[in-house]
């Protein structure tokens, strides 16, 4: 589903991405850690194509990243998410809709249905400068549904949230599962990757330091924070 | 839906957003309404009766020049507003979420470009349109003089506003918002100056050298703003012996200007990054 092959990006003299390869496979859970300033949210631009890879190949769906078909399957979610301050959560994601060319009644009838998934009835017609930051979240994650894409791309989706919203979109990420996506997160909240994601990737620096599957990974010690405090210190 | 119908679906979505977002911008509103105000007040120049010293003058004359007056005033002011219009289109894009809400679907840079574009032309040659329209209905109702050039020369002018349109959105893609304003504001005073003083300097009596000069180069080469609203001015006044070809010029210099700027945009924008 996602492949990487010796990605490096560099900003000047500064390497952002420092010869990463690795995969996610299609139904994968797949969370990629690291501090800030890792690199990690210069890996999902390089996936989206907002910023091209000095060197290196990547490609989604198996089409490169470069070529928009990569993204015909394919929901976004931005770190600190935004929603036009003059648009309603409903006119947000109806736009979103429409950019996807999908019929207007099929459009309607989405919209209601992740509306109500991720918990947004009755606000969705009040205009997004009355949101607070989780509401906002909940609706970009809602606008990343839009299309029913087969891979989601969340960049610190619970970023913003109280405990119960983190726990709710934690449910709904799970209840996707079922579904048969493929879920690439962007997260530095140990905890939540924990519950729901399948493997790991630890990154800093830029480098690459360890993919494996969670459960391998929590075996050698207490918990994911452990791992990934020991793997980040060297 | 075929991929060509897509193709083009997503740039009319892209350009009706474009145009919905504008016209929510309360400083939109502002100039819109003072411009019809203005407009509408300039009405009292169109009372049939032009007398001096008690002779009657040719109404189809005066209302002809006061006309050719407020279509120029309206061409430059619109061509003002559609700078400020399109100054900060991508910046508010890139800081209200839009942009990365938009790639991270399958839509290309030159969709989403050619739709600020359209929805950017489309919203100001409207605009311009609408103002002219009401000089036009002013004249045909108080005076019962068709002008069917007015309308032409206006729609002609909307190649100004292209030039505009594109030329800003490429600059503001390298410099600050304003700057690029000044800039492509400063294009077109510069040719306005250039073809008053070439004007001057070319009447048959004060011309006094020969030759093709440098600046006569660069007065050729320059954006011909001015030119080609001179050229659709006269499609109200009538071109009274002068040959149209000799106007087409200003004409294919600014198609040129936008399809080379364009080509410019699409090429910049590609490489830039979106945060």
């Amino acid at each position: 589903m996602i492949e990487l092959k010796n990605v490096t990006k560099r900003y000047g003299t500064l390497v952002a991405v420092d010869d990463v390869s690795f995969s996610v496979k299609q139904g994968e859970y797949f969370a990629l850690l690291g501090p800030n300033g890792a690199g990690k949210t210069t890996i999902v631009k390089m996936l989206l194509d907002f910023t091209q890879p000095t060197s290196g190949s990547l490609s989604v769906n198996g089409v490169s990243s470069t070529n928009v078909a990569s993204r015909a399957a394919v929901g976004y979610l931005a770190e600190n998410y935004h929603i036009p301050p003059y648009l309603s959560g409903w006119q947000y994601l109806q736009r979103c809709a429409e950019l996807l060319n999908i019929k207007r009644s099929d459009a309607q009838e989405q919209c209601h249905r992740i509306v109500e998934s991720i918990g947004m009835q009755g606000r969705e017609h009040t205009k997004a400068n009355t949101y607070s930051k989780g509401m906002i979240q909940r609706f970009g994650l809602g606008a990343a549904l839009v299309g029913n894409p087969k891979l989601l791309i969340l960049d610190e989706p619970t970023s913003g949230l109280d405990p119960i919203g983190s726990r709710e979109i934690r449910q709904l990420l799970e209840s996707l599962k079922s579904q048969g996506m493929t879920i690439f997160l962007n997260s530095h909240l140990l905890s939540e990757v924990e519950k729901i994601c399948d493997n790991a990737a630890i990154i800093n620096r830029g480098k690459l330091l360890v993919k494996d599957k969670i459960s391998a990974l929590v075996k050698e010690s207490d918990s994911l924070e452990d791992v990934f405090v020991r793997y980040v210190k060297g | 839906m075929s991929k060509m119908s897509q193709k083009f679906s997503t740039i009319t979505n892209i350009a009706k957003y474009t145009i919905a977002d504008e016209v929510r911008q309360k400083s939109f509103l502002v100039m819109f309404v003072v411009s019809v105000i203005f407009v509408f007040l300039i009405r009292g120049c169109y009372q049939g009766n032009y007398m001096i010293n008690g002779q009657e003058l040719n109404a189809e004359a005066v209302v002809a020049t006061v006309s050719k007056i407020t279509f120029h005033i309206i061409t430059v002011t619109l061509m003002l507003v559609t700078a400020l219009l399109s100054m900060r289109v991508f910046k508010r894009d890139r800081d209200e979420g839009m942009q990365s809400c938009i790639f991270s679907k399958p839509i290309t840079r030159m969709q989403y470009v050619m739709g600020k574009i359209l929805g950017l032309w489309v919203l100001s040659s409207f605009f311009m349109f609408v103002l002219h329209a009401i000089i036009f209905l002013t004249v045909l109702l108080r005076l019962n003089i068709v002008m069917p050039g007015y309308l032409a020369a206006s729609v002609l002018c909307s190649l100004n506003l292209l030039f505009v349109v594109i030329a800003v959105l490429l600059l503001s893609l390298m410099m600050p918002d304003i700057a690029a304003f000044l800039c492509v504001m400063g294009i077109g005073i510069i040719s306005f100056a250039a073809d008053w003083i070439f004007a001057t300097t070319h009447i048959p009596l004060l011309h006094m050298q020969s030759g093709w000069t440098g600046w006569e180069t660069i007065y050729y080469l320059w954006p011909k703003l001015s030119g080609l609203q001179h050229f659709a001015s006269l499609f109200i006044v009538g071109f009274n012996g002068y040959p149209r070809f000799a106007y087409i010029y200003p004409l294919i210099n600014v198609i040129f200007y936008c399809l080379i700027l364009g080509m410019i945009l699409f090429w910049r924008f590609r490489n830039e990054d979106i945060i």
